[in-house]
């Protein structure tokens, strides 16, 4: 007998989302609007994380050595580079590398060079950083550490630079949870109006169920389904429209910012936001369904 | 059996839709109650099957005090009667068979067995004929028969029905009566509001005479 009342509870509700497509077919375009405008955060956030990564990829910080260091004595501050868990790797460049990249970046130099007795270059370790890291004090730690090490006489690392990028992230990523909070909310409240709507449009239906002796559940059931289903359509809608624009935005209107292009470029959604998403949709749908119901079955 | 104790209704101060209200309705009895427009019918029907709680009073049906149940419950109590709604209150989106089928659908019959007690309640009403059609396409008539089909649908033991045969012509109210009348001597206690005194001295056992919330005079057959 359950079973027959849930197969009776799932054809209502095809029955019912089919009846009144006009009216959610609505329902699931502002979903898909609300979510849409989610995604799209979603896609400029993931693009400025992916351009702080690329800049974070081309930190790299130099270390000058004492011109008359051993080579044990050069291996043991390579080791206390090394050990160090924000290096990725460790390039030495000797005196006569340095030079001959000051000849081949600077040609027009080459006559002081020719002039001088000696090589004014001395040797270093450049350090690649490792990806993903951005934390300033931890380099700046690890900047002096190594500084402080004997045979090591100066350190090259443009450190107001990377202070700027780090709040400038951190700026970003306040700014983001707030819009984003305000849009989650708003689209909440978007979507459980429209769903509440929809239910009310319906009320003579839960009047009548009531009084025939329909159970709550019974009423609620096909009304959770229908919220379900809406949400579910309205977040893929969401996601195939931000698909879409992630495709197009770069060929229509990405050529007319200019420099800012590099910003405002949509990166598309990674498997695991796309999934939050569409669960977002389904939840925001059926809760909205559910607590709207609710309140009529107080008959 | 049905009884009220003193009860009390006030939609808005100061005036009382019913006042002091007390009656007993035994078990397969036939009884109208009957009165003016605006005379508290329809609210004493109402509150019988707790569409509608009383400012006062309390209601006992079958020895159950209805206003103890819980609202989430109330669906044991609904599930023993039929109503037949003044407005009807049909679901116009779906057909005539589906309106009908509601009250088994939610007990959870099988399809099969609600085909064919839908199909029994529609000839019963006349209007099998038009199982498949929708209320909208109906006349008002023929939409308050597929409500009556709908509340006898169920073999209810109480059958409660505000003006059923309002909108009716003469010979089709009597038709009505006469199913209501079936269904009552199958053991059914069928409580009916009309101000239609041709089909009460006819079909009704026994009578309440209800004027301005109070009742103010009761008939019985003997």
């Amino acid at each position: 007998m359950i079973f027959r009342q849930l197969w009776y509870l799932v054809k209502a509700a095809g029955s019912n989302l089919w009846t009144f497509r006009g009216r959610n077919l609505v329902s699931v375009l502002i979903i898909g609007f609300s979510f849409l405008v989610i995604g799209i955060f979603l896609a400029l956030s993931n693009n400025l994380t992916y351009l702080g990564q690329q800049l974070s990829n081309n930190l790299a910080i130099s270390f000058f050595l004492d011109k008359n260091l051993k080579a044990p004595e050069l291996e043991q501050i390579k080791s206390q580079i090394l050990a160090s868990e924000l290096v990725d790797r460790v390039t030495f460049v000797s005196s006569e590398d340095a030079l001959s990249r000051f000849r081949a970046n600077f040609p027009e130099l080459r006559e002081i060079l020719d002039n001088l007795k000696s090589n004014p270059f001395p040797p270093s370790y450049e350090v690649k950083l490792k990806d993903k890291i951005l934390s300033l004090s931890a380099i700046v730690y690890f900047m002096e550490k190594i500084k402080g090490l004997k045979g090591v006489v100066d350190v090259q690392f443009n450190q107001d630079w990377v202070e700027k990028m780090d709040s400038l992230s951190r700026i970003v990523q306040a700014v983001g949870f707030f819009l984003g909070g305000i849009l989650i909310l708003a689209s909440f409240f978007i979507i459980s109006n429209v769903v509440r709507l929809n239910v009310f449009a319906r009320k003579n239906e839960i009047e009548i169920l009531r009084l025939v002796g329909a159970t709550n559940t019974f009423i609620r059931i096909p009304f959770l389904l229908e919220g379900f289903v809406l949400g579910l359509l309205g977040s893929l809608v969401s996601l195939f429209i931000l698909f879409i624009l992630v495709k197009v935005f770069p060929i229509y209107i990405g050529s007319s910012l200019g420099a800012a292009r590099e910003l405002f470029t949509l990166r598309p959604l990674t498997t695991e936001q796309g999934l939050w998403l569409v669960a977002g949709g389904v939840v925001t749908g059926t809760l909205g369904s559910v607590t709207s119901v609710s309140r009529f079955l107080r008959i | 059996m049905i009884e009220l104790f003193h009860v009390w209704k006030q939609y808005q101060k100061p005036h009382w839709a019913l006042s002091d209200v007390s009656l007993e309705i035994r078990t397969g009895e036939f009884c109208f109650i009957t009165g003016p427009s605006g005379s508290g019918k329809t609210t004493l029907l109402k509150i019988i099957f707790r569409e509608l709680i009383p400012t006062e009073g309390q209601i006992l049906v079958d020895g159950v005090n209805i206003l103890k149940i819980p609202d989430h419950k109330i669906y044991r109590l609904r599930r023993t009667m039929g109503i037949v709604f003044q407005d009807f209150r049909l679901l116009f989106h779906q057909s005539v068979f589906h309106n009908v089928a509601v009250p088994l659908q939610v007990v959870g019959l099988s399809p099969k067995e609600i085909r064919r007690r839908v199909f029994n309640a529609l000839r019963q009403v006349n209007l099998h004929h038009k199982m498949w059609d929708f209320p909208q396409r109906l006349s008002y008539g023929e939409q308050q028969r597929v409500a009556i089909a709908r509340a006898i649908v169920n073999n209810p033991s109480i059958l409660l029905a505000d003006e059923p045969t309002g909108n009716l012509d003469p010979e089709l109210a009597f038709e009505i009566m006469s199913i209501f009348k079936e269904i009552n001597q199958q053991g059914a206690t069928v409580i009916i509001g009309s101000h239609d005194r041709e089909l009460i001295r006819h079909f009704g056992d026994k009578i309440f005479f209800l004027q301005k919330g109070k009742i103010i005079g009761k008939e019985e057959k003997q």
